[in-house]
């Protein structure tokens, strides 16, 4: 290489060694690393609010008060879509209420108590999982 | 080193180096296709298409990276260099499906144009945690399109190779934003402290390996020489091999000093084929050889050999008792100098 060239590949690696470590840093200082599956408390614990009814399995808890749905997602669903439904009187999913991503808490309106919820795969067309209110 | 342009100047050492690169591919996507299937089985093909391919060029592109300072840091990488070509564009082809699936997975099932949707679904630039991060990886691979597609020696021939280099400097650009679309995407999504560690392990190699070399080259440049009466000494003419040459740095520019059949010849140390270290390479056939790409110059002219046109400066040489002086100042790029005779 030319001294020209040399020069420009130390200027470009001084470079990389500071926006790359501020670009990582800055894309996971608000992911919680470690904890995220643990994460299965109730941001409305210890508020006045009361459930009207809850559930609970082995995937999420869920939680339904006067005008929302609360769903704890205690860890990352493997299936490529994962969305909310709300169950009709005859077991089957009707409106959308939201989709669920990474394991975390998830608020959801809704004026109406439904009748369950299902968790719907929509790209593979299957059901994840599903319980009636 | 050929005359014609060929698609692809194949040799037996290149054959095998490109079926080891062919063997790594494939033996690294059916291990990542059967660990993904033991541990999430629920994973779209589409879904282990892009994961699987995209992960393989990011492994790719730290393995090209690395092997520029690894060969200036022993000579013993030397042939993986002469190949990095190629490994460049497998690590294109496999960036290309990667972006390919993700383009028809979450842009081409719509009503707009894939490349629309992909600059329009998501404008949230003011978001960390839902960046348009697919818009970072689609600019690195038109980068790296660029740099597959203008690989070859036709290409460098016609750019010329000051051109063609600084072009091909673009794989810095691509690897940062490589860096951040992984970060701002995948990791947002699949958090886990083994790949973000992986991640950064890696960056540590591949930046690492860059400033050392690049300080250590910088201690060869600033070495001082003693000037007398405009000659510059710079050697015993025994510290020089048989057919080797050390290599010295005059007017900011390094000189390679040839010892052959008794004499000595200096060039300038950069091959105009890709900026190679001649001084590095050693003579073959009475012609100085590029250790990067076999380019070859005659040591008293700096040209190479007819039919090929390449030509490099040439510099004065005296010896007094065992010492080599040089003339730091450079003749015409292939002028002829009687060789310093021993």
């Amino acid at each position: 290489m030319t001294s020209g060239l040399r020069k420009a590949h130390t200027y470009i690696w001084l470079l990389l060694i500071i926006v790359v470590p501020v670009i990582m840093m800055l894309s996971i200082k608000d992911l919680n690393l470690f904890a995220s599956e643990n994460n299965t408390t109730s941001q409305l614990s210890g508020s006045k609010k009361t459930s009207l009814k809850s559930f609970e399995n082995d995937i999420l808890k869920m939680a339904v008060y006067d005008n929302h749905i609360e769903i704890i997602l205690k860890s990352t669903l493997k299936n490529s879509s994962s969305v909310v439904y709300e169950m009709d009187e005859k077991g089957n999913k009707s409106a959308v209420i939201g989709q669920l991503t990474t394991a975390g808490i998830y608020n959801f309106n809704s004026n109406n108590l439904p009748k369950g919820i299902i968790i719907y795969d929509d790209i593979k067309q299957v059901e994840i999982t599903k319980f009636p209110l | 080193m050929g005359l014609d342009y060929q698609l692809v100047l194949w040799n037996k050492h290149k054959k095998t180096y490109d079926k080891i690169i062919a063997a790594s591919m494939l033996l690294y996507i059916i291990l990542f296709t059967v660990i993904t299937l033991i541990f999430n089985s629920e994973t779209s093909i589409e879904t282990l298409v892009i994961r699987a391919f995209g992960s393989l060029a990011i492994i790719m592109l730290h393995v090209i990276l690395v092997i520029g300072p690894l060969a200036r840091l022993n000579t013993n990488f030397l042939p993986i260099l002469y190949n990095r070509r190629h490994l460049g564009v497998s690590m294109f082809i496999a960036a290309l499906i990667h972006g390919s699936f993700s383009m028809f997975q979450f842009h081409a099932l719509g009503d707009v144009n894939p490349i629309y949707s992909l600059f329009t679904s998501n404008m949230d630039y003011g978001s960390l945690t839902n960046f348009p991060f697919q818009v970072l990886g689609f600019l690195a691979l038109l980068i790296l399109f660029v740099m597959a597609s203008t690989s070859h020696d036709f290409f460098l021939g016609n750019l010329s190779a000051r051109v063609w280099k600084r072009l091909h400097m673009m794989v810095y650009f691509a690897y940062a934003l490589i860096f951040a679309h992984v970060f701002l995407g995948a990791f947002q999504q699949e958090t886990s402290p083994f790949t973000i560690g992986i991640m950064m392990i890696g960056f540590v190699i591949v930046a690492s390996l860059h400033l050392f070399t690049a300080f250590k080259e910088r201690n060869i440049d600033t070495t001082k020489t003693v000037e007398i009466e405009g000659w510059l000494e710079v050697c015993h003419s025994s510290e020089i091999e048989e057919n080797r040459a050390k290599i010295f740095t005059v007017d900011n520019e390094r000189v390679a000093i040839f010892k052959y059949d008794g004499k000595l010849s200096a060039i300038h140390n950069v091959c105009k084929h890709q900026g190679g270290p001649l001084g590095e390479g050693k003579i073959i056939d009475g012609c100085i050889t590029c250790p990067w790409h076999g380019y070859q110059y005659v040591p008293s002219n700096g040209k190479s050999p007819p039919p090929f046109t390449e030509k490099v400066a040439t510099y004065e040489l005296k010896l007094e008792g065992d010492i080599v002086y040089i003339n730091p100042k450079a003749f015409d790029e292939g002028t002829e100098v009687k060789p310093c005779k021993l």
